[in-house]
């Protein structure tokens, strides 16, 4: 009988061995699936935009992710925590490339992040498609927590309803019967306009004008500036976030408007990232946000005293959603005892997490997939020289109503 | 009618900044048929060193002078380094992807040693502060600005019209090989020219800064604004860098004004519409 050799290897030790190599690679993913204890890290992707208008959101989301990571340990629900990092470029097909990236290169377990409406509004359906659990740290966009809901998608920031709702009906209280409003022509501009004008319009108020400028570049505010003068309205609400903040607010001072016209605000319109750019023309800006830097309870009192310290920078309400992403993560992956195999039971027992904040008390809702919250009202100070957020009234917890029924 | 004449007053302001914006490009993009879009960096790049500079010395008046300075001499390097390779028409697809590319790696830099925060620049305390016009109050600073415009074109003027080597760069632009036969060192000619573009886009940068602030991202939205700009008004003319700032400046104020969810496409109209009419733009010279 001739031996058909190939290279020194007969026929029958090739198939031995193929058969022999196969099993090991098929076994390998088989064992970890099983969840046994030498399964590896649970592996995070983290989509944020470090790059753009946007990057400050993304570090401080970042940094505050892996402080909290760093004071349990990196590890939670008995497996280890690894992070990935993708940058978003706050554009949806960038940010869905590498959300693909992310889930089917890489094979994370879940994933945090996501800064901008746009690109979450954008990547909505590929979650929902790849059935992957994505914690949201930020975007706002109402829609997620409604008629575009999927049951893949977990808030641990706000909806854009939730800071401006109450807001409409204190203002009406407090500042003026009438009111003026500007914000930027897309979904969050929208939104957090929409839900101001609701209450306030509820209790009685007056909508003098609404202005909706260019997204994401608003260019030279001076002509909406000027309309707003012409209007001549006795308040002026208004959001912005970033760049457009710092622009739209300096201008707002200095045309004059700073302290002749009162300025109501959704809170990241005067945030701890933007008010050192701001300066005096914040002054005295009243707004609301789920959170402020000088919110007095003791989780929050250690948290700003630690990011100042790792960071070099005051915290900001980015960096308490990046905070509380790393906590909900924490929460999630002890519930299901580090078992990541199934979505669904991870889907489970997102309701049921609830903890104390540096924002006061955190509850996922089931209907909304956000956090009840409470929202506070914030002036801007100066104290003991450098200007912040102090909070005038606390106004109470609030939930997203899951509906457009309230704006 | 009040809020009429400020819109007017606006767009005046904003086309000045325009034109320092866009003096710069024209001229390189005349003089050396190069398409440079680090254009914005220059200009960003300009704004950060300025902050340095008042951060440091405590002068805006100083950084009008090392921004410029500082930014001119990097345009040099760059120039005769790299940017000398890839002269030609031929070639203007390396140039955008080389230019392009050294813009993605400036924004990255600069962010690196800037920060990502949103920074803003204190105008002179001698230009802050309002003046009653009309009712409101203006902000001296933004007047002032009309000033900086007309001044810098005027001295552009002077030099492009009524010097020598003003008209060497003229020259240049109608005819470079033409100028390159008579003897004159038309290397060091483009080299010149790209030096005083990017330090215009830089001296830009500074006083545009205390009206804007500085951010990640601001490069490429002074490039499309400044583009556009320059392609409403013509190639290679001051004549039409001016008058398309004017244009734009104003389309997009009153734009802003009239129809503020429609500003952005607004400019981008008004260059649709003056390329169909005349397709070298208002006043230039080349059908590039």
């Amino acid at each position: 009988m001739t031996t058909n050799k190939v290279s020194g290897v007969t026929r029958r030790e090739l198939l031995k061995l193929s058969g022999a190599a196969a099993t090991a690679y098929a076994a390998g993913p088989l064992l970890s699936a099983c969840g046994g204890a030498a399964a590896g890290p649970v592996k995070a992707g983290v989509l944020l935009p470090y790059s753009g208008i946007y990057a400050v959101l993304g570090e401080s989301i970042t940094e505050a992710m892996k402080m909290y990571l760093d004071e349990i340990g990196n590890e939670a629900g008995g497996r280890k925590i690894e992070l990935i990092t993708e940058d978003t470029e706050m554009t949806p097909d960038v940010a869905q490339q590498k959300a693909r990236k992310l889930i089917e290169q890489d094979e994370v377990d879940l994933v945090a992040g996501i800064v901008s409406t746009g690109v979450l509004y954008g990547t909505r359906d590929y979650f929902d498609a790849s059935k992957k659990l994505l914690i949201c740290a930020n975007a706002g966009g109402n829609k997620i927590s409604r008629d575009m809901k999927t049951p893949y998608i977990w808030r641990a920031s706000f909806t854009n309803w939730q800071p401006n709702w109450p807001l409409g009906s204190w203002a009406y209280e407090n500042v003026a019967q009438k009111v003026f409003m500007s914000a930027p022509d897309y979904g969050a501009g929208h939104n957090m306009v929409d839900a101001f004008a609701n209450s306030f319009q509820a209790a009685g108020g007056e909508i003098l004008g609404t202005q909706f400028t260019p997204f994401p570049a608003m260019g030279d505010p001076a002509p909406f500036i000027t309309e707003i003068q012409g209007a001549d309205p006795p308040m002026v609400f208004c959001f912005y976030s970033g760049g457009a903040a710092v622009t739209f607010v300096k201008a707002y001072g200095e045309f004059g408007l700073s302290g002749n016209i009162p300025l109501v605000c959704a809170g990241f319109t005067v945030e701890e990232d933007v008010l050192p750019a701001q300066g005096e023309a914040a002054l005295g800006a009243q707004s609301g946000l789920h959170w402020a830097l000088l919110l007095d309870n003791a989780v929050n009192k250690k948290f700003t005293a630690g990011y100042k310290e790792r960071a070099g920078k005051d915290a900001n309400v980015f960096a308490v959603q990046g905070y509380d992403t790393g906590r909900v993560v924490a929460e999630l992956l002890n519930a299901v005892q580090g078992d990541t195999s199934d979505v669904n039971k991870m889907i489970d027992v997102m309701p049921g997490i609830s903890f104390d904040s540096p924002r006061g008390p955190f509850q996922l809702d089931a209907k909304s997939q956000n956090p009840t919250q409470h929202i506070y009202v914030r002036r801007v100070e100066d104290v003991g020289g450098a200007l912040h957020n102090v909070v005038i009234e606390d106004l109470g917890a609030f939930t997203d109503p899951g509906d457009d029924s309230l704006g | 009618m009040d809020t009429l004449i400020i819109q007017f007053l606006n767009g005046l302001v904003f086309s000045m900044l325009l034109f320092v914006m866009a003096a710069g490009l024209s001229l390189i993009f005349g003089q050396m048929n190069v398409i440079n879009l680090a254009h914005g960096s220059f200009y960003m790049l300009g704004g950060y060193v300025g902050l340095s500079t008042v951060r440091l010395l405590d002068s805006f008046w100083l950084a009008l002078m090392i921004a410029p300075l500082a930014v001119g001499a990097l345009g040099v390097a760059i120039e005769y380094l790299l940017l000398r390779r890839l002269y030609g028409t031929h070639r203007h697809l390396d140039q955008v992807l080389f230019t392009f590319g050294l813009a993605l790696i400036a924004a990255d830099l600069i962010r690196w040693n800037w920060g990502a925060y949103v920074v803003s620049v204190p105008a002179p305390p001698l230009l802050q502060g309002q003046v009653p016009f009309f009712g409101i109050q203006f902000p001296l600073y933004r007047l002032s600005l009309i000033g900086f415009g007309l001044i810098i074109a005027m001295l552009l003027w002077i030099f492009i019209e009524r010097t020598r080597i003003g008209a060497i760069v003229r020259a240049g632009v109608s005819d470079a090989r033409m100028v390159s036969g008579l003897g004159i060192n038309i290397q060091l000619v483009f080299a010149g020219v790209f030096a005083l573009g990017t330090a215009l886009a830089a001296l830009a940068g500074v006083i545009g800064a205390p009206v804007h602030s500085l951010y990640p991202g601001l490069d490429f939205e002074i490039l499309i604004l400044t583009l556009v700009v320059v392609v409403v008004g013509g190639l290679g003319t001051l004549k039409g860098a001016f008058f398309g700032s004017l244009v734009i400046g104003m389309a997009d104020t009153f734009g802003k004004a009239f129809l503020p969810e429609f500003a952005l496409f607004i400019i981008f109209a008004v260059m649709a519409m003056v390329l169909l009419l005349r397709p070298s733009g208002l006043f230039g010279l080349k059908a590039s």
